[in-house]
């Protein structure tokens, strides 16, 4: 029972960090954009390509 | 071997294109396809192929290098409305992007801006088909931008500067947050609440219940008031407007599960239902995110203005040289250039002797109608012949397009009363659970008064929950995810409801009922008519225009000499090379113009330098199988009618054609709405299938508003269902599982009112040992879905 008075408070103190991180988070706008993301880690070699060839004119 | 255009999927020529993207050869059906797609391999974004699940949009032919008018936005004055200045030479603007498929295309555009030197940073909303992008303004000029964009295959508008303040991301962002919210609260709130019911055989021991009550009550708070804020702000709303909307009994049942678990609480009861209204809550808010974001697919009526008017207009000096000024500049009183193929910038008197314009905006037709000195043109058509000037007389939001975009937002807010109907059965529900309420708390007050609160009190609260929570959320989701797969797009998902109970069908009559299609060919100077028909056909595929796409429809040869050097004269038609011929296809005045043509005067021509080849008549024809939809759709009772634009003798062909009694003719946007306003006031619930500029109102007043896919951006914004594809077919299957969900949402309620008739008062009374009470509740939920699984299964 007394393991309860201190887990309970400290799990709703723990809620309220999360729901602040994840408010912070929105405003942010991590959340705008759910799909492109996704696409990012396939685009490593791309970028690699880009660094080594950096003195190549933007068309 | 491939058959389809590599960049955009349609269907491949004989005498294909090859488009060399890294060093590898691509098949592609045209020169627009080509140079896309050359163009996205040059700035080195060939993975876009890789990564996309759906085909590009084929790019329009390349037009005169001013004619999207991308260079007048180097003007500071021009582009002061639709730019923001962030301060130390940054500027930020809003495009619309046509063309934006899936994340793939949000990927492309992001790179290939980001190609450009001086784009600080771009942010593509697919949903909204938006781009956010700020650059630095010395490095990198909006036209550059926008040129960049036209190269890789989307057409883009800048949005005024308004667009920039972007209420949709604050609604996402709001409504994501009190899902969370809600979503922490619910589980939280359920984990304290199993302590509860899970205490069983064990001493009671008091003070830890009070504890795990009041826990409940703490994370249940920030949920009802601010993860259901909406629910009470709306409901507020429609009571001050004396309206019974959907959101009063659900305020109400939140409200009243809230404050009866605190005063039970308080009084120290056994039963709380923090749990029970958290999760009601987060289902709710769960719902209420995938409309919004159904309706943001849909688009938005600003973005869709914004395509329609043009930007900018030349404007007449004193010394009557022109200027180019934005539209938003002009006054009543000024005089306005028009070259041929122009849009009209705002309403004006004719000044010019005569001239022929295109005004399906108004009529949803797209043939020419003629113009005299003194006559009105109106904002957002196309001047089919010119040069003109005109006197302008209204602008902005007097013209008749702002009035068509007002009669929309009209026909939106006045819905909710005229729909009122529509919501019976939900109201009937509720007040049958109220009155179940007040019966058990009679009966009990008669048998034992200390017990009557809890009982009362049990029945409202369980009863509510379950039903609203599972019952009808379950069976809608099923039911739009059965109807997106055979290509109908549920924007609102109340139009299910409505849907179901539609009694009257009203149709536009062209592109929704008919299409144009190739009725005639007459040639000249000896050419066969096949021969004729293949050279057209290869230089119209390359066209979106309704006529080019009839003609290349109608020739079914594959063996297509490719066109070269295509280039398209808006409202006038096309220009090519094909078979090292130079040909023009259009209207007679623009392929033959020093030749009189016997015929009519809508005949498409076919022409060389020599002279003209071929007359092409189309005409309109009913769609494909649109006679066995219309005979389905009478099956299921219903009651149809046509409303069109159209000129009598048309309309009545065409509804003698389908057996359709009932139809009215030569009606414009106004017209079409107050017809609407009558049928609705002898009772009917009216379903509005449409497609144009000119149908946008009636589609937002109708019970149900059904736009078809590849129709115009305003009515798409202004329909509660979206159908896919150009057929209406979709509609009958669409209706059929409409009917269907609602009678699984009844049965649904049926079933939670009867199960919780039976157990409530045998857990009241204890007959019912907790673990058995579990199993049942969850045993209850399982049918519930079970039962809206069963939706579109048959």
């Amino acid at each position: 029972m007394n393991a309860i008075i201190i887990l309970i408070p400290l799990a709703l103190v723990l809620l309220m960090l999360a729901v602040g991180a994840f408010f912070w988070a929105v405003d942010r706008g991590q959340f705008d954009d759910l799909q492109t993301p996704g696409l990012l880690p396939l685009d490593e070699a791309q970028k690699r390509a880009d660094s080594e060839n950096d003195e190549e004119p933007a068309p | 071997m491939n058959t389809l255009c590599w960049h955009c999927g349609e269907p491949l020529p004989v005498t294909v294109i090859d488009a060399r993207v890294g060093g590898e050869l691509h098949a592609v059906c045209c020169n627009g396809c080509r140079a896309a797609a050359e163009w996205i391999g040059q700035l080195g974004l060939a993975d876009y192929y890789l990564l996309r699940t759906q085909p590009a949009k084929k790019p329009e032919p390349s037009q005169d290098a001013d004619r999207n008018g991308y260079l007048a936005w180097q003007r500071d004055e021009l582009a002061r409305h639709v730019v923001r200045d962030l301060g130390e030479g940054r500027r930020e603007t809003m495009l619309f992007v046509e063309g934006v498929r899936c994340t793939a295309c949000v990927w492309l555009i992001e790179r290939a801006l980001q190609s450009l030197h001086g784009v600080a940073s771009v942010q593509v909303n697919a949903l909204a088909r938006r781009a956010r992008i700020t650059w630095i303004d010395d490095r990198v000029s909006l036209a550059q931008i926008l040129e960049c964009l036209a190269r890789t295959g989307y057409r883009a508008w800048p949005l005024h500067a308004r667009a920039l303040d972007d209420i949709r991301r604050q609604e996402t962002r709001d409504a994501l947050k009190r899902l969370v919210v809600a979503g922490f609260g619910a589980m939280q709130a359920m984990m304290f609440a199993a302590v509860l019911y899970l205490r069983g055989g064990e001493a009671p021991d008091v003070s830890a219940e009070a504890l795990f009550r009041w826990l409940g009550f703490i994370v249940a708070t920030p949920v009802v008031l601010y993860s259901a804020g909406p629910f009470f702000k709306a409901a507020t709303r429609s009571l001050a407007a004396r309206q019974l909307s959907m959101d009063v009994p659900v305020a109400a049942a939140i409200a009243l599960i809230y404050a009866a678990s605190f005063v039970e609480a308080l009084r120290g009861g056994g039963h709380v239902y923090f749990d029970s209204v958290s999760m009601f809550v987060f289902f709710l808010l769960a719902g209420r995110y995938l409309e919004m974001r159904a309706r943001h697919h849909a688009g938005d009526l600003v973005d869709a203005l914004a395509r329609l008017t043009p930007s900018f207009a030349d404007r007449r000096r004193e010394d009557h040289s022109l200027e180019r000024v934005g539209t938003h500049e002009l006054r009543a009183g000024d005089c306005v250039h028009v070259g041929e193929g122009g849009l009209i910038p705002a309403d004006g008197l004719l000044l010019s002797p005569a001239c022929r314009v295109d005004e399906a905006l108004m009529s949803g037709e797209a043939a020419p109608v003629l113009r005299r000195s003194g006559d009105m043109l109106i904002a957002g058509s196309v001047l089919v012949d010119g040069p003109v000037d005109l006197q302008v007389q209204r602008v902005g939001a007097d013209t008749v397009l702002a009035g068509i975009a007002g009669l929309v937002e009209r026909a939106q807010v006045e819905r909710p009363q005229l729909a009122r109907a529509g919501e019976q059965a939900t109201a009937r529900f509720v007040v049958r659970v109220l009155s179940l309420t007040v019966l058990t708390a009679v009966a009990w007050s008669v048998i034992d008064p200390s017990r009557a609160f809890a009982a009362a009190l049990a029945v409202l609260v369980v009863s509510c929950p379950c039903a609203f929570a599972l019952a009808v959320p379950a069976a809608i989701t099923r039911a739009l995810t059965v109807l997106a797969r055979c290509g109908v797009l549920v924007v609102k998902p109340d139009a299910i409801a409505a849907l179901a109970q539609a009694s009257h069908v009203v149709f536009d009559k062209t592109g929704t009922l008919t299409m144009p299609q190739l009725a005639g060919v007459q040639t000249f100077n000896g050419v066969s008519p096949e021969r004729a028909l293949r050279l057209a056909a290869s230089l119209a595929r390359e066209s979106h225009h309704p006529l080019a796409r009839a003609i290349a429809a109608a020739c079914n040869e594959a063996a297509l000499p490719a066109a070269t050097q295509v280039r398209s004269e808006a409202g006038l038609g096309l220009c090519g090379v094909v078979e090292g011929r130079e040909l023009k296809l259009g209207s007679s005045r623009f392929a033959a113009p020093d030749r009189e043509l016997p015929g009519d005067d809508a005949a498409v021509v076919l022409a060389d330098p020599a002279g003209a080849i071929a007359a092409f008549r189309v005409s309109e024809q009913l769609r494909p199988y649109m006679r066995d939809v219309i005979d389905a759709l009478k099956a299921q009772g219903l009651q149809l009618r046509i409303i069109s634009g159209d000129a009598s003798d048309k309309v009545a062909d065409v509804a003698a054609k389908l057996d359709i009694a009932s139809w009215r003719a030569r009606a414009s946007p106004a017209d079409k709405l107050s017809d609407l306003g009558t049928m609705r006031a002898q009772g009917a619930r009216v379903l509005a299938v449409g497609d144009g500029v000119n149908d946008a109102p009636v589609l937002a007043g109708a019970d149900v508003g059904v736009a078809i896919a590849s129709g115009a951006e305003i009515a798409r914004a202004s329909s509660d269902i979206v159908l896919a594809g150009e057929h209406i077919g979709g509609l009958v299957t669409a209706r059929r599982i409409a009917r269907q969900t609602v009678a699984v949402i009844q049965q649904n309620q049926r079933w939670a009112l009867l199960y919780n008739v039976v157990a409530m008062p045998l857990a009241a009374l204890g007959f019912v040992p907790p673990w058995l009470a579990a199993l049942g509740m969850s045993l209850s939920s399982l049918c519930v879905i079970g039962n809206a699984l069963r939706i579109g299964a048959a």
